[in-house]
Order: C-alpha cells, then structure tokens, then sequence
C-alpha cells in the first residue's frame, strides 16, 4: 500500500496526464456521430449570446453589400409575382411550406464537418431536420435547437446529402460535399447513360419533406466519371456561397407530421 | 506571487478571446490554421509543477473548445503540449540557463530561443489537434503539411503578439 502512495507521488504527472487525455478522447469520440451533439448544444447556449453580439457588429460593416442582395432577390420576387399574375390560371398558392426568416450568427466552413448557429430557436418553431435556404441555394438542415438557438449542419459536411434532379432531364442524383473547398461539392449516383454537360443546374428535387422542389443547389463543374462504372460522378459548384453567409430562410413543411404518418419515403 | 496569477488570468481570457474571435475565423489557404491561444502554455512558468502545467493547458484548451463546439479536440493537443513543455526546455537549455529565470520569455531567455521552443511545441500542438480532428492515418501526408504550415504562420504570429505587448524596459 505504501508503495502504492509513493508510485503515485512520484508518476503523479504521467497518471494525470494519462487521465486529461483518455478524458479529452472520451468528449471527442462522444460529440463524433452527429446525432450526439449535445455538447454543442450546451456551447450554444454559451457561446450564442457572445456570437450574437459579434455578429451585429459585423452586420454593420456588411449592410452595403447586404442591402444589394436584398433589392436583387426583391426584384426576382417581383418578376416572379408578375409571372405568376400573367398565368393566373396555371399558378397555385404554395401553402405546403412557409419559410421563417434567421440570421447566421457563427459560421465554419474549413472544418472536416461544418455547422452553422443562427438565432432562431424552439420559441420561433424551429424542429430539427427543417431544411435551410438562403436566396442563393439549399444551405442545409436544422440539427439541434435549443430554446433560441439553432445548429444548422450545412452541406459542407461529411454527412450531409441532399437529392437532386438535373433541371434539362429530370434524372435525379445526390449531392455530397468534396470534403475540400467550400465552394465544391460531389453529385453521385447519376445513372452512367447520362450525358453530363459542364454547367448543367441542379435542384432540389423535392423528395425529402425538408426542402420544397426547384431549390437552386448548383452548376456541374467538371465530369469525374470513368466509362467502366455503375454510376457516374460530377464535380459540382455551389450556387451558395457559404463563406459570405449572413441570412437564412428556414423552411417549415406544414404537412411534415401527415406525410410522417404515411411513412412512405425514408 | 498574485502579480503573476492575475497576470495568467488576463492572459487567458485575452488569448482565448483572440483565438476565437479573430484567428478562428482566418484562413490563409485551406491548410493553414494559426493557434495563437497556446502561448498561454509556453508563457507560464518555469516553477510550476508539471500536474499544474496540465491543468492550465486543459483549462484553456477547453475553454477554446467551447467557444469552437468541438469538446476535448483542442484539450487533448494542449495537455499533450503541456506534457511535453518539460521535456522540451531540457532538451533546449542545460540548467545553468534557467538558473534564476522565472518565466520562458523572449526577454529573459533570447529571440532564438523561444523561437525553436516555440515551434517545437506548436509542431507537438498542432500534430495531434489536427490528426484527431482527422482521426484517420489515411490523411497523414495531408496532416503534416497542415502542420508545419500552421505551426510556421502561428509562431510568426506569435512572435508579433509578444512584440505589441512587451513591456518597455526602463
């Protein structure tokens, strides 16, 4: 036993090095599924406030640039309202989805998985997996939310995939992230007879209750295909840029809990 | 004795606040990442235990970690650096050269110095804090260029930091 107090006395240092570091590898494997985020949501509600105020600082600095977008993304709605008035037979009022406006209020993009925080949370009727747009393109999903808060896992994350449908042919594909640059992503699963083409569109094809149809998500920048492959891949480039983020729209699918209740995708 | 706690404390909550909101959000290239927040640990000094060197470097590990939502990543690279702080300033010094010197700074011990005491121990730092945020060997070739890069920008921040906040000799 008395050996024992000296062993400890004298590798007290290694013991607790030992100690720190199992501990470390416990929280870090512990935060690595997804799902398991719990840390991050307890950082929200720490980190949220100080982020928050940050965050309106730089608010300032970009009001020029920021009111820009604003007054081109009013005249596409415009031109859209026109459109819709000129066919008024053929347009029909979308009451599936209402869309809740957020601000970004901290942001990574160099990560190996990214998360977004923004400031709207439970009191404002966000539900985790709601999908989240900007006037841009598809951003990503809702991951966790705490009382006013959100996380927001973005596609540049490794496990994040988004299903998409060429906008020229209809075939639908998924969209990965490249693990590399915010502004590249990787299309996979495209049937192999496909002829891609640099610079097809891709939208959201609306199969996933989180994103409505005809969401912009991207351009095709280059063919990664090899002949002799199932299926074929692209590189693609996304039509959001996710380093200049500031506001978001979340969407809320007002038939989620019915279309659940069916139980026909997943 | 309080001069030197009170001087931690305002070190730590200013090189966490640095860290987290300016230096986190600075990307030159996508390989390049400076941690600035671990001169906390180098600065501390010489007669400190090493179980208190670890606890120090856990605490500001953790409180970067906070801020960065990635529990313990940070943590475990600066227990790791703290661990190793010993280690390092005997291979680099004898022990006529500490004699009488309180803290590993360039104005006690000399720009050269602190400089290779530096980057030894970013280059300890950043080696495991980007390998378990990778935490896989099939990116290693990839880890270590991630490394040396970031080590060399962060000493050279670093080394400005001290400079903007040396105090004037008399």
């Amino acid at each position: 036993m008395y050996n024992l107090f000296i062993f400890i006395k004298k590798y007290n240092a290694v013991i607790l090095f030992i100690l720190l570091e199992v501990l470390c590898i416990i929280m870090i494997v512990q935060s690595l599924p997804y799902q398991n985020r719990k840390m991050v949501n307890l950082s929200n509600n720490i980190a949220g406030g100080i982020s928050r105020t940050t965050s309106n600082w730089y608010d300032y600095l970009h009001l020029k640039s920021e009111n820009e977008a604003l007054v081109e993304q009013n005249a596409l709605l415009l031109s859209r309202l026109a459109c819709d008035e000129a066919e008024a037979d053929t347009a029909y009022y979308d009451d599936i989805f209402t869309y809740i406006p957020a601000h970004v209020i901290n942001n990574s993009i160099y990560e190996m998985n990214n998360f977004i925080l923004i400031d709207k949370g439970k009191v404002d009727g966000i539900e985790p997996e709601m999908g989240v747009i900007c006037d841009k393109g598809v951003v990503g999903k809702v991951l966790n939310v705490s009382n006013h808060y959100s996380s927001v896992m973005s596609l540049l994350n490794s496990y994040s995939v988004v299903s998409c449908r060429f906008v020229d042919n209809q075939y639908v594909a998924n969209v990965v992230w490249d693990n590399e640059s915010y502004r590249f992503g990787i299309v996979k699963d495209i049937p192999s007879h496909l002829i891609i083409n640099v610079g097809d569109t891709l939208v959201t094809s609306g199969f996933s209750n989180s994103f409505p149809a005809d969401i912009m998500v991207g351009t095709i920048e280059e063919n990664l295909s090899n002949n002799n492959e199932m299926f074929s891949t692209a590189k693609l480039k996304f039509s959001t840029n996710f380093s200049t983020l500031r506001h978001v729209y979340i969407v809320k699918n007002n038939y989620r809990a019915e279309i659940d209740s069916l139980c026909i995708t997943r | 004795m309080y001069n030197t706690l009170i001087r931690n404390i305002i070190r730590f909550v200013v090189l966490v606040i640095m860290q987290v909101l300016v230096f986190d959000n600075i990307r030159f290239g996508s390989y390049i990442h400076p941690y600035v927040y671990v001169l906390f640990v180098m600065l501390l000094p010489f007669n400190f235990t090493k179980a208190r060197l670890l606890i120090d470097g856990f605490l500001i590990g953790m409180a970067v970690d906070i801020f960065s939502g990635t529990p313990g990543l940070n943590a475990a690279a600066t227990v790791f650096m703290a661990f190793m702080r010993p280690y390092i300033i005997g291979l680099t010094t004898r022990q006529s050269d500490i004699e009488g010197k309180n803290f590993p700074t360039v104005t006690e011990m000399g720009l050269q110095w602190f400089a290779i005491y530096g980057i030894l121990l970013l280059l300890l730092h950043n080696l495991v804090l980007f390998w378990l945020e990778a935490f896989s060997i099939k990116l290693f070739g990839l880890i270590l260029l991630e490394t040396l890069l970031s080590s060399i920008v962060s000493l050279l921040i670093i080394l400005l930091i001290i400079y903007l906040f040396k105090p004037i000799k008399k």
